[in-house]
């Protein structure tokens, strides 16, 4: 349990410095992959909606307060939102094959925008929520479904002795 | 009060969310000065490793990025410096020049050196004056420290000038100080001197100057200086090394002494008698 609290603060950890730091170079046209959401996601697959949603609410409120200007409340609410929905597909319930899991993230990042982006059109009266999702959570989130092979690679290439 | 709870632990993830969504929707609602309340107060009480975190982050982001614009301004400025060296050294020089424009007599033409002879020897260099500023063949070119040469051949806009390095120019002088005469040479375009005769009183640091006899420099006009004196067991002359007033390995600039060769006058009588002749 600890060590498992601890890969995965390691692997948020990771991400988020990667996040700050490499994200912004590798961006195409404005549109760079969301690491954190990757993680999320497979967070909620591998433990559960428990952990997905304290995570994700957590996760959330941090980008909230560290991505000045926004509204507070405003990712926590479609983290915690979409970690819940990710949750629903835990690998310990049911049996997830790797291309339902890439459409699983691609669908996980639109939950998470759509409610984003209501948050902001009711706050703000500025924007649409489709016109939104279209232009900049479809890019971004095809973007980031290269990242969440990252782990399939993983199990599929690397040599047995590399895993664990 | 015991079946809540086991209603809570029964349904742990919907009270999760709801808990979740309920607070992020309290703060979302909450006004503008209420959020900033409570921005800082997570922010320094349960997001402040975080906080350290994203700060090296950025400033491990901002280092590269400043890193890079430094080295192109680096690279930006070293060339301005490098400009700027050459300019201070080329005003230098020009000021130089205007004051020896301003304080000699004669009548002169400041020239720049366009193109150097590609000979391992520099014998010659190309000025930028020909016929459109009145320049002649044979005109005198001089330095600022002394004698460079003289025009050898003149085309419309430039001019080529043989250096006193080139063994085959030589050059009337005299010394200052005794007023014996010799002749200015040099056999390798490095080595400069006079042969005088060996009762002549010359002596190290003695100033030579143009005698104007050869009839293309002024009368008087500086040379260069003696750095010793050699007989080389000759009976009859010793040879004064002598140092060039200008350096002729480093010339940019120059001043064409606008004065027709001496001799031009009594020429045609010359070519007349050689055509009698």
């Amino acid at each position: 349990m600890r060590a498992n609290i601890f890969k995965w603060g390691g692997i948020f950890l990771l991400s988020f410095v990667l996040q700050t730091t490499v994200v912004p170079v590798i961006g195409i046209a404005g549109i760079t992959p969301d690491l954190l959401m990757v993680a999320l996601f497979f967070l909620a697959l591998k433990n559960g909606q428990m952990a997905a949603v304290g995570t994700g609410f957590f996760l959330g409120l941090a980008q909230d307060l560290f991505s000045a200007p926004s509204i507070l409340g405003q990712n926590a609410l479609s983290k915690t939102l979409s970690g819940f929905f990710a949750g629903f597909f835990n690998e310990r319930m049911m049996r997830v094959d790797f291309v339902f899991q890439i459409v699983l993230v691609f669908v996980t990042f639109m939950v998470n925008d759509a409610v984003y982006f209501i948050v902001q059109v009711i706050k703000t009266d500025g924007g649409g929520v489709i016109h939104n999702l279209v232009a900049t959570s479809v890019p971004r989130a095809l973007y980031s479904m290269l990242f969440a092979l990252l782990p399939y690679i993983k199990e599929r290439f690397l040599p047995t002795s590399f895993r664990r | 009060m015991r079946w809540i709870l086991e209603l809570i632990v029964r349904y742990r993830v919907i009270v999760a969310v709801l808990l979740a969504s309920g607070l992020s929707l309290r703060l979302i609602s909450s006004p503008p000065d209420l959020q900033a309340k409570t921005a800082r107060f997570l922010a320094f009480s349960f997001f402040y490793p975080l906080q350290v975190t994203f700060d090296q982050a950025t400033k491990a982001k901002n280092i590269y990025a400043e890193n890079h614009l430094l080295k192109s301004e680096v690279a930006l400025l070293t060339a301005q410096v490098a400009q700027l060296k050459d300019e201070k050294i080329e005003n230098g020089r020009l000021r130089r020049m205007l004051d020896f424009e301003e304080r000699t007599p004669l009548d002169i033409i400041p020239v720049s050196i366009v193109a150097r002879d590609p000979s391992p020897v520099l014998k010659s260099v190309v000025v930028n004056a020909g016929t459109n500023k009145g320049v002649l063949a044979y005109m005198p070119v001089v330095g600022e420290g002394g004698i460079a040469g003289k025009v050898v051949q003149v085309m419309p806009s430039l001019s080529l000038v043989q250096l006193i390095k080139d063994p085959l120019n030589r050059t009337s002088i005299l010394v200052r100080r005794t007023r014996a005469v010799s002749i200015l040479e040099t056999e390798n375009g490095i080595d400069y001197f006079a042969r005088f005769r060996i009762h002549e009183d010359v002596a190290a640091g003695d100033t030579i100057v143009t005698s104007g006899l050869g009839g293309i420099y002024p009368r008087g006009f500086p040379a260069g200086v003696v750095e010793k004196i050699s007989d080389e067991g000759d009976r009859l002359f010793k040879k004064a090394a002598i140092k060039p007033g200008i350096d002729i390995d480093r010339l940019e600039e120059l001043f064409i002494v606008r004065q027709p060769p001496q001799w031009a006058a009594f020429r045609a009588q010359l070519d007349s008698l050689g055509r009698k002749r």
